[in-house]
């Protein structure tokens, strides 16, 4: 974003060349103007010098005449002033012309016919002086003088025809110059008038746009303060009040601190006292341990014999499958003899009475076997559970063994937390006095900040009047932004 | 009074006369040969001699039984055969009047000519005579279609 400063230099740099180049074509249209002027001098002077050579060449003619008529020298005063001026007015007009090839050979051309007319003219007086009218009078009628003097006019004639030719063609020059001289200045100051009054009515605008928004930033910002003053008395005043209520509370807060310390002290002897009741406890805990831990060895015991047992159950079920497997080959016998007998007829009825004992008698051993089975099946059941239940048990000891260390460690733990408790309570006390101590310190800080409170509330009302004052200061400015702007 | 053996066959329950078998015998090596009759389950060694084996279950009607046949009803005496079972459940002494005639329904009955309420419950009576005629009668088509 461009500075006002900036802005400013910028409309006067682009005015300042605006004008700098009217200057410098009107300097220039001038120059040329001021040149074609001069040239236009030139040439009437050159003319002049013409006119004058031919007015110088009449004189001494004039001269001439009047002394030949009159025979008085008196008469040849015109004749003497332009013998003198001629030599004189010829190389003047000769410098004159002298960037001018065809006036320079013109006056190449003149110059021996003026001089030829002037020795005719010395000629003619002195026959005159000399010989009388008559002879001066036949020399004229010779007419060499005439015949010089309409070379010289006829000369002059074309030398005075360029030099109007000329004078002609610079005055155009001269008029195009000052014509364009003078669009140039008209058309370049209007043009730089329309750009210096836009430049300027485009900076004011934007001058104005800036600062008005800037005086109106400045307007929200003196409110906002104005209103955090406000805020800022009414906080200093709710501090002042607030202080008020603190000191209250500290001082309730130090009659606090002085039960805290007598609390602490009382804390300290009840730990001390549970203390030795968590030591008393791990002793009576220490015991059980012991009895649990000889607890679990019986249990430990009883698993064992209990395998014993189901171990010597599954030897009696071994024993048993033979005493079975006997038993039924001596049915299978048994069953065989009967057949026999049978086929033997008669003689075979006594051996079939006692084979039917013979297997009656398997068949009670197979029963008896079976029963056992059943009743061996049963013990082992029992023995299976009993074991079950024994680990039930010993796990259950486990576990009271294990909770019976953790009440041991936590009584440890307590007796040790107790001894930290005491500690604790008499660091409390101490720092509950030294706490008291720094509450008073506190009181007088407190009143201290009260004060200081109160003086915040003068402060924030000063805080308050320059808000106002700056308010009214960006209304000013806004007022003379608005003129400006109207203007 | 009838003595008869109880016995399972395919797990159903049968009896069979104790006098009209000539020996039981149990776990004996059943050695098995290539043979056109699926009953005949191979042979064993009892009492000193080669005995034909055949599977009581199939003769019955049933499929071949997947538990072990340890037990052999040995039938005859001059021409004996084994016939295999797999469970022997004891010896049973009914009365006569224990015994009834068995209803002729299905292949199983065919070898079945009475019925009796023994342990608390009804078991077929084998007729081994019976059975003794259709291995006979097995044999026999057997030998006919090999002489064609």
């Amino acid at each position: 974003m461009w500075t006002f400063g900036r802005k400013i230099a910028a409309g006067f740099t682009l005015a300042f060349l605006l004008l700098l180049g009217i200057g410098g074509v009107s300097y220039r249209s001038i120059s040329a103007l001021t040149s074609t002027s001069q040239l236009v001098t030139h040439t009437h002077q050159v003319l002049e010098h013409i006119a004058e050579v031919l007015g110088l060449l009449k004189d001494a003619e004039t001269g001439q005449r009047g002394y030949l008529i009159a025979g008085d020298e008196t008469y040849l005063e015109p004749y003497r002033t332009a013998i003198d001026g001629l030599p004189k007015v010829a190389k003047e007009l000769r410098d004159l012309t002298a960037d001018n090839a065809n006036q320079q050979k013109r006056m190449d051309e003149a110059e021996p016919v003026i001089a030829a007319r002037l020795a005719v003219l010395k000629r003619v007086i002195e026959v005159r002086r000399e010989a009388g009218l008559e002879v001066a009078a036949k020399d004229i009628r010779l007419g060499e003088g005439k015949r010089l003097m309409d070379d010289l006019r006829r000369i002059l004639a074309q030398m005075e025809r360029e030099e109007r030719d000329l004078l002609k063609q610079r005055a155009g020059e001269a008029e195009a110059a000052s014509s364009g001289a003078k669009s140039t200045i008209i058309y370049g100051t209007a043009f730089c008038l329309v750009f210096v009054m836009a430049a300027g009515f485009f900076i004011t605008r934007s001058l104005s746009g800036q600062i008005g928004a800037a005086v109106r930033h400045v307007q929200s910002s003196s409110a906002e303060l104005q209103s955090a003053a406000n805020q800022q008395a009414s906080g200093a005043k709710e501090s002042s009040t607030a202080m008020n209520e603190i000191t209250t509370t500290i001082s309730e807060l130090l009659a606090t601190s002085r039960q805290i310390a007598e609390s602490a002290q009382r804390v300290a002897h009840v730990a001390e006292e549970t203390s030795a009741a968590a030591r008393s406890g791990d002793t009576t805990v220490q015991k059980s341990h012991e009895s649990v831990n000889s607890i679990k060895r019986q249990v430990d015991l009883i698993v064992t014999h209990m395998l014993d047992l189901g171990k010597k159950s599954q030897q009696i079920g071994g024993i048993l499958e033979i005493i079975n497997e006997l038993a039924e080959q001596t049915n299978i016998l048994a069953i065989n003899a009967t057949i026999e007998a049978s086929g033997a007829g008669d003689a075979g009825k006594r051996f079939a009475v006692v084979a039917d004992e013979i297997r009656k008698l398997a068949d009670r051993v197979g029963g008896s076997t079976k029963e056992i089975r059943v009743l061996i099946e049963e013990i082992r059941a029992a023995v299976n559970t009993t074991v079950m239940a024994t680990e039930g048990g010993s796990k259950a000891v486990d576990l009271g063994a294990r909770q019976f260390a953790e009440v041991t460690a936590a009584l440890r733990q307590i007796t040790e937390l107790l001894g930290t408790t005491t500690a604790a309570a008499r660091e409390i006390e101490l720092s509950t006095k030294q706490q008291t101590t720094a509450v008073e310190q506190v009181n007088i800080a407190v009143s201290d900040v009260a004060k200081a409170a109160k003086e915040t509330e003068v402060s924030s009302g000063q805080t308050l009047q320059t808000a106002g004052q700056l308010a009214g200061l960006s209304r000013d400015l806004t007022r003379l932004i608005q003129a400006t702007a109207s203007a | 009074m009838e003595d008869l053996l109880a016995i399972r066959v395919s797990r159903d329950a049968y009896a069979i006369r104790v006098s009209e078998i000539s020996g039981l015998a149990t776990d004996r090596k059943i050695v098995a040969f290539p043979s056109p009759i699926p009953e005949l389950l191979g042979v064993a060694g009892i009492r000193g001699a080669l005995v034909p084996v055949y599977s009581l279950a199939m003769l019955l009607g049933y499929n071949a039984e997947t538990e072990r046949t340890r037990w052999l009803a040995l039938c005859g005496t001059e021409d004996p055969v084994a016939l295999a079972f797999s469970d022997f459940e004891g010896y049973v002494r009914v009365p006569l009047t224990q015994l009834y005639a068995a209803e002729q329904k299905d292949v199983a009955r065919t070898h079945v000519e009475h019925v009796v309420r023994a342990t608390d419950m009804v078991r077929a009576v084998v007729g081994i005579p019976l059975i003794r005629k259709t291995i006979q009668r097995r044999c026999a088509n057997d030998g006919v279609s090999k002489e064609r």
